[in-house]
């Protein structure tokens, strides 16, 4: 049987299609291949370009860049390799040589084009990378860089812009403010305390504590002027009477020297300033916190909100710190003590970063390595179910803090801790619940959103007529507003029905899989197109009431983007 | 200095140039660059990223990330304010390499001819000089912030990157060499831009923009498929990514982009790849796999004083066979 061989080529400018001459001589020489790549005249005898399509616009190509590098067929060179590869025969084989191994299975699979991409196809790939400009009519050098520096400009613009790792950098970031915060606070306050002692030198004693110190300095200002009737004030601050009294105590017999105005008020008003960084810290610190329990719930229930940020910090995004194995998630932030030990073969550090959880610190001596071992283990599963997980829930993380306090139980006194299955298993019992909850209530708000836009008497209607409805509505976008407002007046018994609906749908545990996958798709798809297949799917589950149709309505939707 | 030689010409006093680099990005904390970081390289999922000074995002991206050090990291070339103004003293002439200059005056440096005149890129210095009726500027390079400079100045026989050149600069950071291999391959050269990390990434692109002949490439560069549409065949490939599996990166966009005879240029840090092996023994196990992905090794030098254990080895990728008789 008769082979002829075709190579698919894509280049910036669009795809070329070329065809290879003497397929079976080239694929039985391949040094003949390499010594012809390089001579124009001889690699235009084995080639000749059989199909161009240059891409339609910028946009377009980025779009079919995008496709490429992910190894996916895009529209464009489907409907340019259908028209161009002639169907293979009896007599003839056709083959399509690619350059990349995903993009030809990709190929395989939906248009049934045999392809290659080993062998012969990448030498002759790199010789077609070299002539393409002599190969291609109207094509120059200085055109073919133009299409790579303005595809390549906005690849990496749409790279830059869509980044992953979104939530995890405000988290980097604010963990990152934080310790700066806490090291400026420090010194701003030594500050203080130096330039008001020459005022006050006694108060530094009675009052160690930093934000307090600055407290107490914007209060007393002059301490001259510290009378009986300010006392109460300064309780207030200090919240200890005796501290109060010692305060006033000191101020009536103080060795600190007379402060004019002028200086006084500037001293104030940097404590001022400090105070209220002071409490930016807090307001800092409680932020992380409920963006750590979004984020990564699992791991912040384990070690705490402030260490799981840093080993986050660390890692550069949770996805990274998921990937680590748990030895390095143990001595993350040890690197230098680490490097040192490897070179000079000494004893690796036990604890990183991991350090600062409470459990090394209530740990004994001997089991301190132990602990934080078996600490590292659970943060890195912890990491993996948050990073993973499609409804993140922290019962995990509740269930892992467990073990890891009786392991340390276990150190201490000898009691056996629950085995691990048990652990788990009754972990993924609860997650599950919890996490059926969770998706009920999105659910209920999804559709309470749904349900302004789609009117009562549509979901009675099947799925075809209600499509073809949402279609109406969006091609007129003030038919629509009005339904909603009629909607309103009735939104409060439908809501009950459909509340009564979806418990009957999500009340086993089966189907629970698939109304996440579902959700999950809907998070994708929020573009209005879809949002009308969402709703009619809804209405085909709310007619029914069954959790069969449920799964159904999920492939009809399938299909129906499929051919969108 | 020598060619293959270590020669030990970076004492105890040189080293401050070396620390000057990385440090002075926040804090002075970018000293420790390279650290775990730059030796586990899997971790980090991409190149680069260790290099800079505060570290706080995407992998090395942190605060001025792959921007080594930020300004601090001068110490060259600042002889007294104006001392490289250029004017009546300074006088600049070609260097050995092509597209590469010397400025010579107070202080001797090492300049190319800037694209963009009236704008540099770094905050590094630049110096015009008057050439009849018309100023030409340039910029000064720093070896201790460039590893081609070091090894310009190391006395590297070849760098294969000249006027009219097709380089594949992989491992480009924010740009800051980037920017001067694009001097030297002028507006008829091009240079394709690979860097993973976002966050350099956009400072890398910003560089782009204004010099026509940079295309940047925000992907990883061990999957060099994914940008095969961005790139045309490369005279030159040049390489700084300080991964463990460098050799391979290299190789493989080689067999993708890399003319027959075409050279490769790889600049090769020993703890990125192994951090216990003496430095000698990591340069040549890279060597041996360079040998191994039909690129032969040319000429190796060690980038002392301007870096500890780094090594520039230089390569030609499927030579062409000598004739014989």
């Amino acid at each position: 049987m008769a082979q002829s061989m075709f190579i698919l080529y894509e280049h910036s400018s669009g795809y070329a299609l070329f065809r290879v001459k003497e397929f079976e001589d080239v694929g039985l020489l391949q040094p003949q291949v390499e010594a012809s790549v390089t001579d124009l005249s001889l690699f235009n005898s084995l080639v000749k370009l059989a199909a161009f399509s240059p891409f339609k616009s910028g946009t377009n190509a980025l779009d079919n860049m995008n496709s490429v590098s992910e190894g996916l067929v895009h529209e464009d060179l489907r409907l340019f390799l259908e028209t161009s590869v002639p169907k293979s025969t009896k007599k003839e084989k056709v083959i399509v040589g690619v350059g990349d191994s995903k993009l030809g299975a990709a190929i395989v699979e939906e248009l049934g084009i045999s392809c290659q991409h080993t062998g012969v196809v990448p030498e002759i790939i790199r010789g077609v990378r070299c002539h393409f400009p002599n190969l291609v009519k109207g094509l120059t050098e200085q055109s073919a860089a133009k299409a790579q520096l303005g595809l390549g400009h906005s690849y990496s613009r749409a790279k830059v812009k869509f980044n992953v790792n979104r939530v995890d950098n405000m988290i980097i970031q604010s963990i990152s403010l934080l310790d700066q915060l806490d090291k400026n606070i420090n010194t701003f306050s030594m500050r203080i305390r130096e330039w008001y002692s020459y005022h006050f030198p006694e108060l530094v004693k009675i009052v160690p504590d930093n934000y307090t110190y600055a407290r107490v300095t914007q209060y007393i200002k002059n301490r001259k002027e510290l009378t009986e009737d300010k006392l109460e004030g300064l309780e207030e601050i200090v919240m200890d009477s005796a501290k109060a009294k010692a305060i006033s105590d000191a101020a009536k017999s103080s060795m600190g020297m007379d402060i004019s105005p002028i200086d006084l008020i500037n001293i104030e008003l940097f404590t001022s300033k400090v105070i209220s960084l002071a409490n930016y810290r807090k307001g800092l610190a409680e932020y992380l916190g409920s963006k750590m329990h979004t984020v990564a719930p699992n791991l912040s229930t384990l070690i705490g909100e402030q260490v799981g940020a840093r080993l986050i910090a660390h890692a550069g995004s949770l996805t990274n710190l998921a990937k680590y194995p748990a030895s390095t998630v143990q001595i993350l932030g040890a690197e230098k003590a680490l490097f040192r030990a490897l070179k000079t073969r000494g004893n690796t550090p036990k604890y990183g970063l991991i350090f600062h959880s409470t459990f090394i610190g209530r740990a004994g001596t001997q089991n301190k390595g132990r602990i934080s071992r078996y600490l590292a283990n659970k943060c890195s599963i912890a990491s993996r179910i948050d990073c993973f997980a499609d409804i993140p829930t922290s019962v995990f993380g509740e269930h892992l803090r467990q073990q890891v306090e009786d392991r340390l139980k276990f150190y201490e006194t000898g009691e056996a801790p629950q085995k691990n299955v048990d652990v788990m298993h009754k972990a993924t019992q609860e997650a599950s619940v919890v996490q059926a909850k969770i998706s009920k209530k999105e659910k209920k708000k999804r559709k309470k959103e749904k349900r302004k836009l789609d009117e009562t008497g549509d979901a009675s209607t099947t799925a075809g007529d209600t499509t073809a409805e949402m279609e109406d509505i969006n091609g007129e976008p003030p038919k629509k507003k009005k339904k909603k407002k009629k909607n309103k007046e009735n939104g409060d018994i439908s809501m009950d029905v459909t509340a009564d609906t979806t418990m009957e749908t999500t009340a086993e545990g089966d189907e629970l899989d698939t109304s996440g996958k579902k959700k999950k798709k809907k998070k994708k798809n929020r573009e209005t197109l879809e949002m009308s297949m969402d709703v009619s799917a809804n209405a085909t589950m709310e007619t029914t009431g069954e959790g069969e149709d449920l799964e159904l309505s999920a492939k009809k939707k399938k299909k129906k983007k499929r051919m969108n | 200095m020598g060619r293959p030689g270590f020669s030990p010409r970076g004492g105890g006093g040189d080293r401050g140039g070396f620390r000057g680099r990385g440090g002075g990005g926040f804090g002075g904390r970018g000293g420790d660059r390279g650290g775990f970081r730059g030796g586990r390289g899997g971790d980090r999922g991409g190149f680069r990223g260790g290099r800079g000074g505060f570290r706080g995002g995407d992998r090395g991206g942190g605060f001025r990330g792959g921007d080594r050090g930020g300004r601090g990291g001068r110490g060259f070339g600042r002889g007294g304010r104006g001392g490289m103004r250029g004017g009546k003293k300074v006088v600049v002439e070609p260097h050995r390499h092509e597209g590469v200059f010397i400025s010579r005056g107070k202080e001797d440096a090492l300049v190319t001819l800037n694209m963009v005149p009236g704008e540099s890129v770094y905050g590094e210095k630049r110096i015009s000089v008057e050439d009849g009726e018309k100023k030409i500027e340039y910029r000064a390079w720093n070896p201790f912030r460039s590893k081609l400079a070091a090894a310009i100045l190391g006395g590297v026989d070849k760098i294969h990157i000249k006027p009219g050149c097709k380089v594949l600069y992989l491992g480009a950071a924010s740009g800051t060499t980037v920017s001067h291999v694009s001097d030297i391959v002028g507006p008829e050269g091009l240079v394709y831009a690979v860097e993973f990390s976002h966050r350099s990434g956009r400072d890398l692109i910003n560089v782009a923009k204004k010099r026509t002949n940079i295309i940047p490439i925000i992907e990883d560069a061990r999957h060099p498929h994914k940008y095969r549409m961005l790139v045309g065949m490369v005279d030159t490939v040049f390489a700084d990514v300080a991964q463990p599996d460098q050799a391979r990166i290299v190789a493989i966009n080689a067999h993708h982009f890399l003319k027959n005879g075409g050279h490769v240029v790889i600049s090769i840090k020993a703890n990125c790849i192994d951090s216990t092996a003496a430095p000698e023994a990591v340069f040549a196990e890279e060597v041996n796999k360079l040998k191994a992905e039909k690129i032969k090794p040319q000429e190796q030098l060690t980038l002392e004083p301007y870096e500890r254990d780094h090594a520039v080895v230089v390569g030609c990728y499927r030579p062409p066979a000598k004739k014989t008789g």
